[in-house]
Parts: C-alpha cells; structure tokens; sequence
C-alpha cells in the first residue's frame, strides 16, 4: 500500500503565507464553500454530492429484518462509510484509515445519535419484523472536507429515499412493489449538517471552512460542528490539534448556522425539483380515468 | 507537415491514407534511408500479427509526414520517466548517505538523485535537502523496470544550466499534455498556449520552472501573483482553452484579483 502523498515544503510554507495574508487558492474567501452540486439518481435514495473535486456518492436502502432483542420496538439503522483505493490509492479496502473511522464515527453522531431518522417508525411487528434501513457512502474523489459533503449525502439520500409500502391484516405482513403501491418517505425528524472549520497559525487564529486536501494537509487543528437549521446543535468534535479561543468557537458556530441554513434551502430546493421532474405520469396518471381527447 | 489532427480512440483502425509513404526519390537516394523507416511515436503500437497500427490512448492522432513519424497526442496519465526529460521531484529522504530519494509522482516508486550529481558538489561538500525539499533534475536514466535516475549537473560541462535545488515559490499540479506543451521551444505556435505570456504582459513578475512530470513551479514576491499563475494555468487545463481565451482569462483572472 503508497504511503499517503504528502505536499512539498514550498507549497506547506506558501498555503500558510497566503492564509497570512488573507488569500486562498481558489480565490475563495474564509468562509465560503466551493459549489456544492447534488444530483439524484433514476432509484430512490441514490445521490452524488460533488463539493470541487470531492465527489460522494450515497445509497439508500431497506430491507426486514428481525429487531435487536433489547429494542424490540426499534427498526435498525446503520451507515457504511467506504474509502475506496479509487479516490486515493492510500486507502485500502477493508483496513480503515484513521480519516475513515473518524469519518464513520462523526456521521453516525450527526445523522443517527441525533435522532434525524425516527428509527421507531421502522417497527412492523414488535419483536419480529422492522425494517433495516442502510445508508452506504461511497467516496470517490478525495479533494478535502470530506466530513461535511458526506454528511449531506447521507441527508439528501436518506430524504430522498422512499420505502416500500406495507400492511398488516390479521398477523400476515404485505410488503408492495412500487407497482401495487406508491414506496413511503422515511419517518424524518430533523436535516443535521456538519460544518468543518480548519485552524492555522500558532494559536489557531486564522479559521478557515471547506478545506482543500491542501489546505487540510497543512492545518493546525479542525472543528466540526453538526447542527440543524434551527440552531439546534448536534454535536461539536475538536479532536485534538491547537486549542482555539472560546470566543472564536463561538463566532465559528453563528457562521456555521447561516451555512446550514443554506445547505437545508438548497437540499429542500433540490429535492422539490427531483419530486417534480418524477412526478410527471407515475402511478397517479396510470390510475386516472380521464382518456386524452 | 502536420495537417489536420483525426481524433482517435483505442483500438480505432487508421485510415490507410493517413500513414506517411516515402516519396519516390527518397526511396531511391541512399541517404534518406534513415527517413524511409515509419517512426512510431507514444500512444501507438504496431500489431506484430496483422501488421495493423493501432492506437493506445485516445487523443489527437498526428502525423509529420516529412519525419514520417505519428503519434497520439492525449492529455497525460501518469509520468513515465524518459531520459532527457526534465522533472520537479520531492525530496522524499536521504538513504545511504550518497543519495536522495526524490518523488516525481505521487504513489510511484523514487526515482535515485545521487548526492554527486550536484554542480560543485564533492564527498565533502553535499548538498543538504530536509525531507519535502523540491528539486529542478534531469532523467539521466530510465529503464522500464528500474528506478529511474536524476541529474542536477551537466555531465559534460559539469554546470548546473538552471537545474538544482527549488527554493521557496510553490508548485502547481497540471496535467502531463500541458506541461509538455509549455515545454516546446515555441509554445505559442506549436502547442497553443501563451497563458504565461500573458500573465507576464499584464505586469505580473514571477519565474517559473516547468516538470515534464506535470508540476509548475513558481517564485515570484507576491503572494497574490503566485496565486493568479496557478490559477490561470490550472484553468487553461481543466478548460483546454485556445491561445485567444487563454487571453481573456488572463484579462479576467486579473480584474477579479484586484
């Protein structure tokens, strides 16, 4: 396995130089992120995120299973983040990195320990049957700020998919094809995003968001912060680096939440666009009786 | 002469009338035998078993019928050394005590820059570059299954002629094809790119050193500079603009860095 590319010296001292004087790369400005592009698949809960040249794809899926025996009443639901050797050849399939498992781990904080998915909503017979609902996030490019454009993947895939439907008459449990039965949405409570802050200089004064690899590969310390569009703050993950200035943090936060508020419009806005372009024909002018005149 | 450029993909078949023919009296003087001979150039192979010349990459095809020579003209891949070349290497570490391991491409193997193949440089007099450090070298050697090796030094005059150790600037990433380009001796003509040119007319001061390997690096004393090359030469790539955009970007670029 290649040993993760690491930048010259030239290009570390020249990205520090160029924070210093208020400058990056891209001609971006501290607080801005590079355009965020989303694009949903023909099946339900497949989408791909394009942050620059970060790309992520994510899947949705379901299926019945059997409820853990200490939650009888809860359906499950798991999120499988993969790094393949396609979108760096340090990565290895089966031997996660370090990136990968704080990856995982900050996705299942924001979208699963938040209580976005109303898990109790899977539950189809008490103690025998619930749904498995799975969302698998594949990276396929990596260019920096991984967390924040697969922590909207998994968003957008999870709202965007839809489950089949069901019924229950006297103890027999019916699962529909799309055919029989229009699929339902999840039971979704709230949309959590992360926002990732990079710190440079000696006392991580400069805070910088969206990082590049570059940029990522030079930083003194990072932040991220999962919060809803409500201000409602799901988690904050400063793991280790240089310690930053409280009121920094929190002047970090407000301008996390203006992003969030952003990303929400922006997903709300995509997903009404993908609704429409479906809506056209469907089941619902299958079962009209009106004939064209 | 090069005339029209048929795009090609792998595997195509070549339209029989593009491959160059010796002319009648080539053929017959003796000292145009060496002409005679079809040269094949990267990204083509010749079929042993149905004679067929096939294309590898997909590209421009291009033929100079007065060299009779063809070749594939395709944006890059992966740098494969070829003796001659010169390179931007990373310094990767200091290994024996009489060489560097220097990094031409991420995820390859080290090319071997010799501790010697310095300008001046002798057993007690080394050159010290900490790990990361760039290098501005010459393949001196490349053998498909060896490491290849680096130059810094004229072997024949013993003079640096601007090879050596990179300090300060930053280096730029861009694709193989456009490096190549920069490289001709008359880019503007041959390989439709004068961003440079450009950049230098619209007041920018600043000194770049070119990679084959697909780097750029530049110095220059403002920062802001520096910036405004990387991005007008990773914007002609992703792009692939003619000379006349390359000239509005410029004009653009400029404006909004203001």
């Amino acid at each position: 396995m290649p040993r993760e590319a690491e930048p010259s010296l030239n290009e570390k001292q020249f990205v520090i130089q160029a924070l210093q004087s208020n400058l990056r790369l891209d001609g971006r400005k501290f607080d801005q992120y590079r355009p965020l592009e989303v694009s949903f698949g023909e099946q339900y809960g497949v989408v791909e995120v394009k942050l620059g040249k970060t790309r992520i794809l994510a899947k949705a899926s379901a299926e019945v299973t059997v409820p853990y025996v200490d939650r009888p009443l809860d359906g499950i639901f798991t999120i499988a983040t993969e790094l393949s050797p396609m979108a760096s050849p340090a990565f290895e399939v089966n031997r996660p990195t370090e990136t990968e498992v704080l990856l995982s781990r900050l996705l299942e904080k924001t979208v699963r320990r938040s209580g976005a998915l109303d898990t109790e909503s899977l539950c189809l017979v008490a103690g025998q049957k619930c749904w498995h609902v799975r969302v698998d996030v594949h990276i396929l490019s990596h260019d920096g700020d991984l967390i924040d454009a697969a922590c909207f993947a998994t968003v957008a895939s999870l709202r965007h998919f839809r489950k089949p439907d069901t019924s229950i008459e006297n103890g027999v449990l019916t699962v529909y094809t799309p055919a029989e039965r229009e699929p339902v949405p999840l039971g979704w409570l709230h949309s959590p995003f992360c926002v990732t802050w990079s710190f440079y200089g000696d006392e991580g004064e400069i805070a910088v968001l969206d990082a590049t690899w570059l940029e990522e590969a030079v930083r003194v310390g990072s932040c991220t912060i999962s919060l809803n569009r409500h201000g409602e703050i799901c988690q904050i993950a400063k793991l280790g680096g240089t310690p930053v200035e409280a009121l920094s943090l929190l002047q970090c936060t407000s301008i996390a939440l203006v992003r969030v508020k952003e990303f929400s419009a922006l997903l709300d806005k995509k997903l009404a666009e993908d609704a429409k372009r479906r809506d056209r024909g469907g089941l619902l002018a299958e079962l009209s009786a009106e004939n064209d005149r | 002469m090069e005339t029209e450029r048929p795009f090609v993909l792998p595997g195509d078949s070549i339209d029989p009338s593009l491959i160059p023919v010796p002319r009648q009296q080539d053929a017959q003087t003796q000292n145009s035998k060496k002409q005679a001979v079809l040269r094949l150039g990267p990204g083509l192979r010749h079929m042993a078993a149905t004679g067929a010349i096939v294309p590898t990459v997909p590209g421009q095809l291009v033929v100079d019928g007065r060299k009779r020579s063809m070749w594939v003209e395709s944006k890059g891949g992966r740098y494969v050394a070829s003796v001659g070349d010169v390179v931007i290497g990373q310094v990767q570490r200091s290994a024996g005590g009489d060489l560097f391991y220097v990094n031409l491409s991420p995820y390859t193997s080290n090319a071997i820059l010799p501790h010697l193949a310095f300008e001046g440089a002798s057993k007690k007099t080394r050159p010290q570059l900490a790990p990361g450090a760039l290098v501005y070298a010459r393949v001196s050697l490349a053998n498909r299954h060896m490491d290849p090796e680096l130059e810094c030094v004229s072997p024949a005059t013993g003079k640096a002629d601007g090879l050596g150790p990179l300090v300060g600037g930053t280096v730029f990433d861009v694709s193989l094809g456009l490096a190549r380009r920069l490289l001709m001796a008359r880019s503007r003509e041959e390989g439709q790119v004068a961003v440079l040119d450009f950049l230098g007319d619209e007041g920018l001061a600043f000194e770049t050193a070119i990679g084959r390997n697909g780097k750029v690096w530049v110095r220059s004393d403002s920062i802001k500079t520096m910036i405004a090359v990387g991005r007008a030469l990773q914007k002609t790539d992703e792009d692939d603009l003619s000379v006349d955009d390359q000239r509005k970007m410029v004009k653009w670029l400029i404006k909004s860095m203001r």
